[in-house]
This record gives structure tokens, C-alpha cells and sequence, in this order.
């Protein structure tokens, strides 16, 4: 899982979310996670998925647009996420993406890594002199 | 992985609805960022705008996509491929030339390997064949010659009746051709003896019926035969109630018991079986039989050896005044298991590995030659290259691309490469069967092909990968966009000149190589025959038949016959021996009786049955005393002739060391001042008889069938009239061998031998005779080996030299190309043109000397190597090494010399302007 670019906000569409918080950049390789966990709420298409991340995040990650069709074609290439073609909201053609058992196993293998991982370095973060 | 495989091929295959699809989906991805902007209150054309921009690069999106999906390195693929089409079809010459130089390379490897493969590296095709082996006698401490499979019948009996961890079982390893039919099927077929449990022991179950029991592998005992899977198709069309059906064999009328399998092959290659019935006289005197070992299921082969060889020493203790391997001291035998593998190709594996050498090295002649052309392209190509190197290409891309092309290429050989091993191999196939006696099936299979795709690979790499690297760095080092690089700058080309000596050297090698076995094969034929050889027939017909098992028959046969052909108008003279000059004859044990310091000790000496003047039909010449005649009649006093190397060898009166005498012959052992007379007069027991030396006859050329003597040499041998022999003898020999009649002519008239074969036919109208052959025929036959050998390492040698010359014209052509600007000036100075050209030439030539220079160097551990199929000639023959440097160096002139003639067309004016 990796994606080569690491994304970027941009100052624009932080403004035009009228959010507080600026959105964070993301960490690299992080990309593919997010998109697995985006498609097990359910089938959708590149943009809805798209959507569905920066909802999730509340505005505060901004997937640059053409990275998420690089990383959903490698995905299914790997066999985790499968896609067919349907019709979406306004009747019009769309390629739905899917997550399959392996796409499942792999989502629950990274989302407890990253668990362990964030909670290790939030540790250290939080570290005080005293701890020392 | 598999999932990744399925989905690259899936986006292969449909490759245009994949982009389809891709482009659909991102522009419906447009078309909703676009609607969203639109409902965010942008208007309609900026919306459009901005969708666009954020999204980014489409292409470059969609590149990452194919990427995604593994296109990437496939479309590169079929790009590079592509363009090596390209870049081929632009020099149609190199293409062929490379092609046709890779087609006969990889296609005469395969050939070969293919015959390797199915002689030497494939199991026998019998169950578990690492396990069966048979029983060698062999010297200790080990001796150089091969050991010996033949064993007596009291060896037999003895590992019968002991040898209690293995499977054994006895065969004679002579087959014979006999007259066999069934009702309605008339044919000559040939026929195997073996033993009980002699299919049981190779493993392989006979589809119909059994093998032999031990009940019919007794004197006496019933007449019966399997018969192999062919002979039954073609005599009884498979007819499945075929046991118990009778046949006729040489006359007499044989009970059907088994059939083998359709696939069923041995190096006998026999038609049918009989019992062997092996005794301890009679045949099984003579060291005759073959004994199959397989250890039982459970014991090892180390222990099954291990009591063989305990046996064999109790054999050989025991064994005082037995036979044994002829002229061995006996004290120091022993029993040895040799693999059955090995048996069988022992005789050829050295010539098969000569061959596969020399083919292998033709190829690598093949790889450097176009190594040599790649590195000379490479330098028309810098522009090219250079200007993908400068677009941001990548080396490795690059170095891809190069490669690609040189795949192209291996495997347009590769696939010339079949169509050559396919007719190479029937070739080979009909040029060894008949000399190194090819029995397993050849043909090209899975492993061939297999084969010619690793060496397809291989030689890609071999020619391909240090071209390519080269040319990289040279595109990277020279600036060659500008211009075509001034003067030529010679030192750069040192990698091909290099190749070019490699080349000639190797060519060298092989040229030595065939001079030598070429020189042996005219050694061998030029050796004196012994025998006057013009306007001589000889023809051949087995007694091995119910009606001849006594002496009136066969003797009344011989007359009779010899009568009629005596009249027949033409033929001046006559005869019948059991066997012929440049034959492989009859070996015999005998004694001199009496006080000779060889003891009770048998010898061996090659023997023959004549009738009255054999000698004088074959004109061999009679040096002392009396030729046979016939008056030498049955009732008559014993007589026999002897040859004079027989005479030399035990007649000599002053030599002390006579055992010595046993194991060295004719030029070893000749010296011009014996006194062979001192045979006439002397008695030889032969036979079971003595008999009276009587005469001395001239030496004739054979076979020996021992020692290391060569396929041609004159052996001890002596003439039995056929009227003095016993029932006994003949009906025994004649399971070996068939006589031969000779008739002598005056000229060659027309139709004489149908005439010769009505003569016999009016004797006896069922006897097959075989077709008529010459003295050269016969020697030919006894020469096919080497024929063999100088014939192909001839063949290799001459494709290798014309390589060889290819590349030096090659590289000459080049040279002359870059140094055209030189040359110019040169001319213009004022240098002749004969002097410019000779300038021109000079590299190959120079090259040319070293390599041969080299090439002497390395020939000589090589052909030591060859020593084992040289004969009368030293490995390191003066003349044949001057011969092969002299005419590689005029070649290497005259492919030197052609490309350094367009000097002569050069005009130095236009060339010097253009610079």
C-alpha cells in the first residue's frame, strides 16, 4: 500500500469549508487505508468515495482528486477491492467498488496497526520530563 | 499473485475496453465535481475549468493507472519490441545473416542434444534402471581397459546357485539373424537368446503371456519363443489368441509363450527370444553370456556388490586352468557390478561427448561472431541512442530496448534453430545408427525443446548482454550529437578484435581436430589389406538351420555350391570361410603341446574354417610352406595354417618371456631377423585335436575383438580346413557367425552375382544369402566409426571456419568504413593504392596470426584429449598443425582482403571535402 504522492491541502478549499482547523496533510501510505475503510461503508463510485473520506474526516482531509484512481486501480489489482458497473444517483453510468473478504482482512490488519502505531507515538509525544 | 496475474492479463487482453472504461471514469469523475461546483454557485465554465485542475494531469493519471494494473512493463515490452522489428528490418543482411548464423548454431545443438540426451542422460526405460547392473570382471588394482560383461557358464552356474541377495539372470549379447515363419509371413528376423527370468529381472512384464521358465531353459528342453510386439502386429496382426501358436524358427517349429510390451526396447534390438539354455561347455566354455544383476527389494546395491565380489573371488581362486579375459594374468580378477547404463553406452559415450564438444564450440563461434556484428552496428547507432538518452530515456530503458532486440533475434534463430535440428537430427540419426549402433528412440521432444530455449536464452545473453553494455557507455561518454566523431578512433573497437582472435582460435582448434580424425580415417584405409581386393565377391548365409547342425551337411553344402559357381563362366576362383578379412573373427583358445613355457595356459587367436583355397582366392600370399588343399580330408592327418603373426609371436625360439609375447602384437612385437620358419612342423591342440602347422600365410587386416588395437590391425590368426573340424565346433560357431562365400572373377561381368546366388539356391533353394559385398564394403563397414568422426568434426569445422571468415570480413568492413577519412589522406599523400589496401586489410590479417597463434596453443591439451581416436598419427602431428594454420591464415587473407578492395573505389577529394 503506497502511494508515491504524499496529498496536500489546499488553502481554497479550507476557505470554501469555512472549517476552523486547517486540514492536515497525509501521511504517506495512508491513502490506500482510508479508501478501504471509505468502500466498507458500503459500494461507490471513485468520487463518491472521494466524498466520502473528506465527510468522514470532518473537511479536515482533502484527497487530491487524481490519486484516488491510481490507488482503487491498484487495489483491486491486488484483489482487495472488486468493481462493476452501475448506475448512480442520476441514472447515469459509474463504476462501484466494493471491498472483498481479503480487502476486509487487509482493512483490519492496518487499521490495528495504525492504532498501536498512533498510540505509540502519542505517547512519546506526551511524554513529560518527569516521565523520564 | 495469481489474482495480480488474472488481472493484467484480463486488462491485456481487453485493452481497449480497459482504456474505455478508465477514460469513462474519470470523466464521469469530471462531470460530478463539475455539478457540485455548479451547486456550490459557480457558474457553468469555471466550474468546468476548476474540475479539471483539481483533478490534476489526466494523462499522467492514467498512466499511473496501466502502472497500477503491471501494463507498464508489458507495453514497453511489445514497444522495444517493436522497434527491434523496426531497427531489423532497416539492415535486412545483419537480420538474416544473424538469423541463419543462430538457426545453425542452436539447430545443430539441439540435433545433438537430442542424441546425448537419449543415449547418455536418459535412464534406460526399464523400472527403477539405477538398479540393474551386470557382472564385470575387472583387474585389481583397476587397469585401464574397460572392464569385461562376458562371462562362462561356470560363472553362471556359480552365481545361480549362491547369490542370494539379487535377481540374476543370463543372455547372450549376440544376436543373430534367422529365417522365421508363420503361416502366411515369411521373414529374416533377428533373434536374442536369454535366460529364465531374464524379463523378470529388467523388469518388464510381457503383455501377453510369460518369459521362460527354468523348466525350458535346459538342454533338451522345449522349443519355445516370446516374440516382441511388432513381430506379432506384422506376423498374426495382434491376433490375441496368439499363445500356444507355432512357429517356425531357422526350420524348426517353436511354441508361442509370450508377447512384450509395445514399447518394450533393448540394445539387442531383437525381433524374438529363445532359451538360452547355458551350460558350462560347449558355448559357456568360452566367456559368451551376459549376467543382468537386480539387487531384491530391500537390499542395497553396495550389498548385492559386495557379495558378487565374493563370489567372484571364490570364481577366480578356483580357476586354474579355466578361461578367463584373454592374455590376463589371472591372479589379480575380480567381480565388480557395472550399472547396465553404463554397459550399454560405454562404447559410444566418448565419441557422443567428442561430438557434442565440437558443436557446442561451433555455437560459441556462432555467439561471438554476432557479438562482433552487434558491437560494429552499435557505432551506427550512437545518434539514436543518444538523443533517447538525452530525452530522459534512462539507461535502463535503454539497456531494455537493446536486449529486446537481441531477443528478437535469438528467437527468430531459435525458430530456424527447429527446422535445422529437425532435418539435422533424421541426418545424424541415419549416420550413427549404422556405425555407433543407435538403438534408443530419438526424436524431438519436450526436453529437446526445452533444451533449445535455455540455449536460446543463453546465447541471447552470451551475444547480447556485452554489446549492449557497451554501446550504453559509449552513448553516455560521446557527445554524438554533433557529427560522426572525427577520426576513427581505432581503440575503441578492441572488445571485437578481441572476439575476432577468441574466433579464430576456437576455429583453429576444431580445424586441428578434424585434420586429425580425418588423416586417422586415411591411415586406417590405406592400410595394406593383406589380400588381393580387386574383382571380389563375397556373400554370407546362416547355418544356424535344423539341417546343418552336422559336418556332412555343411561340408556337402560348401562342395556342392562351390562346384556350381566354379563353372559359372567369369569366375576363376572359389571358396568358403567362416570369416573374412576387415571382419571382427572367431576368438579361440589353444595350446602348444608339449614343452612350451606358456604352460597349461589356453591362448587365444582369431580362427577361421576354410575350404581348400581360400587362401589362393583371396590371394593372400603363402610364405612358407604349404597352402591347405584336398587331400586335407576328414580321414586325413590334422594340418592348420597360421598367419605370420602368429608365427612371430609364439614361434620365436629366442624369446624367453613368451606371456609376455601374449599381450603384444604384430608391430609391437615384429622384428626382422625371427625365424618364423621355425613353425612348420609344430603342432597346435585346437579344438580338441592337434594339428600340424603346414604352412605360414601372409597378414590380412581384421577386427580385433580385444586389446587396444585399433578398429583395423592384423591379429594371430589360424585356417582350419572345414573337412577337419567336428560337429560339435560348427553347429557351436555357427551361433555366432554365418559363413562367407568368395568368388573371384576376371573383370566383373554383368549378372554374375544373381548367377552366384542361383548357383546356391540350386544347392539349397531355403537358404537365405545375404546381398554381395566388396572388399571395400566390408572394410567400409569396419570403418564406419571414423567415417563418422571425420565426417562431422569435418562438417563442424568447415561451418566454424566459415563463421570465422564472416567475421573477420566483418570487422575488416567496418574498420574500413570508420577509417575512410584516414585512408583518404593517406591516398592523397600520395601512398598507391595496392599499398592502401594492403594498409587496410592488415588488422584481420594481424588478428588472423594471433588467433591462430593461440589456437596452436590451445589444440595441444585438446588433442590429447582426442587421443583415444587417433591411429597412426601423433596427436601433436607437425603437418596436420602447419596445414591448419597455413589455410586459416588464407582465408583469414582473402575475408581480409575482399571489404579492403573498396579502397580501391574510394576518391579521396569528395571524402576530404565532406570533412
Amino acid at each position: 500500500m503506497g502511494d508515491r504522492r504524499s496529498t496536500e491541502t489546499t488553502e481554497q478549499g479550507s476557505k470554501e469549508r469555512g472549517s476552523t482547523d486547517r486540514p492536515v496533510e497525509l501521511l504517506q501510505g495512508t491513502l490506500d487505508m482510508l479508501i478501504l475503510k471509505a468502500a466498507s461503508l458500503g459500494p461507490e463510485h471513485g468520487y463518491g468515495l472521494l466524498l466520502r473520506i473528506e465527510a468522514l474526516s470532518r473537511s479536515l482531509l482533502q484527497v487530491p482528486q487524481g490519486s484516488v484512481y491510481p490507488a482503487l486501480y491498484r487495489l483491486e489489482h491486488q484483489g482487495l477491492l472488486t468493481s462493476e458497473w452501475g448506475r448512480s444517483e442520476n441514472r447515469r453510468k459509474a463504476k462501484f467498488y466494493r471491498l472483498t473478504a481479503a480487502g476486509e482482512r487487509r482493512l483490519h490488519a492496518e487499521t490495528s496497526h495504525w492504532e498501536r502505531l498512533s498510540g505509540a507515538i502519542g505517547h512519546v509525544l506526551a511524554a513529560t520530563p518527569q516521565e523520564l | 499473485m495469481w489474482h495480480r496475474l488474472r488481472s493484467w492479463l484480463r486488462a491485456l487482453v481487453f485493452r481497449s475496453r480497459f482504456e474505455r472504461e478508465m477514460r469513462e471514469e474519470m470523466e464521469r469523475h469530471l462531470a460530478l465535481r463539475e455539478r457540485d461546483l455548479v451547486a456550490e454557485g459557480h457558474p457553468r465554465e469555471e466550474a468546468r475549468r476548476r474540475a479539471r485542475l483539481d483533478f490534476g494531469p489526466l494523462e499522467a493519471t492514467q498512466e499511473e493507472c496501466r502502472e497500477a494494473r503491471g501494463l507498464r512493463w508489458s507495453d514497453e515490452l511489445v514497444r522495444n519490441t517493436r522497434l527491434a522489428f523496426r531497427q531489423l528490418r532497416r539492415s535486412p543482411i545483419f537480420a538474416l545473416t544473424a538469423i541463419a548464423t543462430l538457426g545453425l548454431c542452436i539447430g545443430a545443438n539441439t540435433a545433438v542434444f537430442s542424441v546425448v540426451d537419449a543415449v547418455l542422460l536418459r535412464p534406460l526405460p526399464y523400472p527403477e534402471p539405477d538398479r540393474l547392473a551386470v557382472v564385470a570382471t575387472v583387474r585389481e588394482p583397476a587397469g585401464d581397459s574397460l572392464p569385461w560383461i562376458s562371462q562362462d557358464g561356470a560363472s553362471w552356474e556359480l552365481l545361480r546357485d549362491h547369490a542370494t541377495r539379487s535377481h540374476l539372470a543370463v543372455y547372450s549379447g549376440w544376436g543373430s539373424e534367422v529365417s522365421f515363419s508363420a503361416p502366411g509371413w515369411v521373414e529374416i528376423v533377428r533373434q536374442q537368446r536369454v535366460g529364465a527370468g531374464f524379463f523378470e529381472v529388467l523388469g518388464v512384464e510381457p503383455r501377453v503371456g510369460r518369459g521362460f521358465d527354468p523348466e525350458e531353459d535346459r538342454p533338451g528342453g522345449p522349443a519355445v519363443t516370446v516374440l516382441s510386439h511388432h513381430l506379432w502386429q506384422r506376423a498374426f496382426s495382434g491376433e490375441p489368441r496368439i499363445l500356444g501358436e507355432k512357429i517356425l524358427l531357422r526350420g524348426e517349429p517353436h511354441t508361442i509363450v509370450g508377447i512384450l510390451p509395445a514399447d518394450f526396447v533393448s540394445d539387442a534390438e531383437a525381433d524374438l527370444w529363445t532359451p538360452l539354455r547355458a551350460s558350462v561347455d560347449g558355448e559357456g566354455s568360452g566367456t559368451n553370456y551376459g549376467i543382468l544383476c537386480r539387487p531384491h527389494r530391500g537390499v542395497s546395491m553396495a550389498e548385492a556388490e559386495a557379495e558378487i565380489e565374493a563370489l567372484g573371488r571364490l570364481r577366480y581362486a578356483r580357476s586354474e586352468a579355466e578361461n578367463e579375459p584373454p592374455n590376463e594374468p589371472e591372479s589379480e580378477l575380480g567381480w565388480r557390478l557395472v550399472p547396465l547404463q553404463e554397459a550399454t553406452i560405454s562404447g559410444v559415450r566418448r565419441s557422443l561427448l567428442l561430438m557434442w564438444a565440437s558443436v557446442a564450440a561451433v555455437l560459441l563461434i556462432g555467439c561471438v561472431n554476432l557479438a562482433g556484428l552487434l558491437l560494429a552496428r552499435s557505432a551506427t547507432r550512437g545518434r539514436e541512442l543518444s538523443t533517447r538518452l538525452a530525452l530522459g530515456g534512462g539507461a535502463g530503458a535503454i539497456l531494455r530496448q537493446l536486449l529486446t532486440e537481441t531477443l528478437v533475434l535469438a528467437l527468430g534463430g531459435a525458430l530456424a534453430g527447429l527446422v535445422v535440428a529437425r532435418v539435422a537430427l533424421s541426418i545424424l540419426q541415419s549416420w550413427i545408427r549404422g556405425t555407433l549402433g543407435l538403438w534408443q528412440s530419438v526424436h524431438l521432444d519436450g526436453r529437446a525443446l526445452a533444451f533449445t530455449l535455455a540455449l536460446t536464452l543463453l546465447t541471447a545473453l552470451l551475444f547480447g548482454l556485452f554489446p549492449a553494455l557497451r554501446t550504453l557507455r559509449w552513448t553516455r561518454l560521446r557527445p554524438a550529437l554533433s557529427g560522426h566523431g572525427g577520426t576513427a578512433d581505432v581503440s575503441h573497437r578492441w572488445p571485437q578484435r578481441l572476439l575476432v582472435v577468441g574466433e579464430v582460435a576456437l576455429v583453429a582448434v576444431l580445424l586441428v581436430g578434424a585434420g586429425l580424425l580425418v588423416r586417422t580415417l586415411t591411415h586406417l584405409t590405406h592400410l595394406p589389406a593383406g589380400f588381393g581386393t580387386d574383382n571380389l565377391l563375397t556373400a554370407h548365409a546362416s547355418l544356424q538351420d535344423a539341417r546343418y547342425k552336422e559336418r556332412d551337411p555343411i561340408v556337402r553344402l560348401f562342395d556342392r555350391s562351390l562346384e556350381r559357381i566354379r563353372r559359372l563362366p567369369g569366375v576363376e576362383l572359389a571358396a568358403v570361410g567362416l570369416n573374412l578379412p576387415y571382419q571382427r573373427g572367431l576368438n579361440f583358445p589353444f595350446r602348444q603341446p608339449g614343452g612350451s613355457s606358456t604352460g597349461e595356459r589356453p591362448s587365444i587367436t582369431v580362427l577361421t574354417y576354410v575350404t581348400p583355397g581360400y587362401i589362393e582366392a583371396l590371394d593372400i600370399p603363402l610364405l612358407r610352406g604349404r597352402p591347405l588343399s584336398g587331400s586335407d580330408g576328414p580321414d586325413a592327418a590334422r594340418v592348420i595354417l597360421v598367419n605370420q603373426t602368429f608365427a612371430e609371436t609364439y614361434f620365436n625360439a629366442t624369446q624367453a618371456n613368451v606371456t609376455q609375447a601374449d599381450a603384444t602384437w604384430a608391430d609391437e612385437n615384429r622384428s626382422e631377423d625371427v625365424d618364423a620358419a621355425d613353425a612348420i612342423g609344430r603342432f597346435l591342440e585346437v579344438a580338441g585335436q592337434d594339428r600340424e602347422i603346414v604352412g605360414i600365410v601372409g597378414d590380412v587386416q581384421q577386427k580385433p575383438s580385444w586389446g587396444d588395437y585399433g578398429p583395423l590391425a592384423t591379429m594371430p590368426t589360424v585356417y582350419v580346413p572345414v573337412h577337419q573340424t567336428s560337429d560339435e565346433f560348427l553347429s557351436l560357431v555357427h551361433t555366432w557367425f554365418a559363413p562367407h562365400w568368395i568368388v573371384r572373377s576376371s573383370g566383373s561381368p554383368l549378372g554374375l552375382p544373381e548367377a552366384i546366388r542361383q548357383a546356391i539356391a540350386e544347392t539349397d533353394s531355403l537358404l537365405p544369402v545375404s546381398p554381395f559385398a566388396a572388399p571395400a564394403d566390408l572394410r567400409a563397414r569396419a570403418l564406419a566409426p571414423q567415417r563418422l568422426q571425420a565426417r562431422l568434426s569435418t562438417l563442424f569445422a568447415g561451418v566454424a571456419l566459415l563463421l570465422a571468415a564472416v567475421g573477420i570480413y566483418g570487422l575488416v568492413s567496418h574498420l574500413v568504413t570508420e577509417r575512410t577519412p584516414e585512408l583518404s589522406v593517406r591516398l592523397a599523400l600520395g601512398a598507391s593504392r595496392p599499398q592502401t589496401v594492403r594498409e587496410a586489410a592488415q588488422p584481420g590479417l594481424v588478428l588472423a596470426v594471433v588467433g591462430v597463434v593461440l589456437g596452436g596453443a590451445l589444440a595441444l591439451p585438446f588433442t590429447r584429449a582426442l587421443q583415444h581416436f587417433l591411429w597412426g598419427i601423433r596427436p601433436n602431428d607437425p603437418l596436420t598443425f602447419a596445414a591448419v594454420g597455413l589455410g586459416l591464415l588464407a582465408v583469414a587473407g582473402v575475408a581480409s582482403l575482399v571489404p579492403a578492395l573498396r579502397v580501391l573505389r574510394l576518391d579521396p577529394a569528395a571524402v576530404l571535402r565532406q570533412e
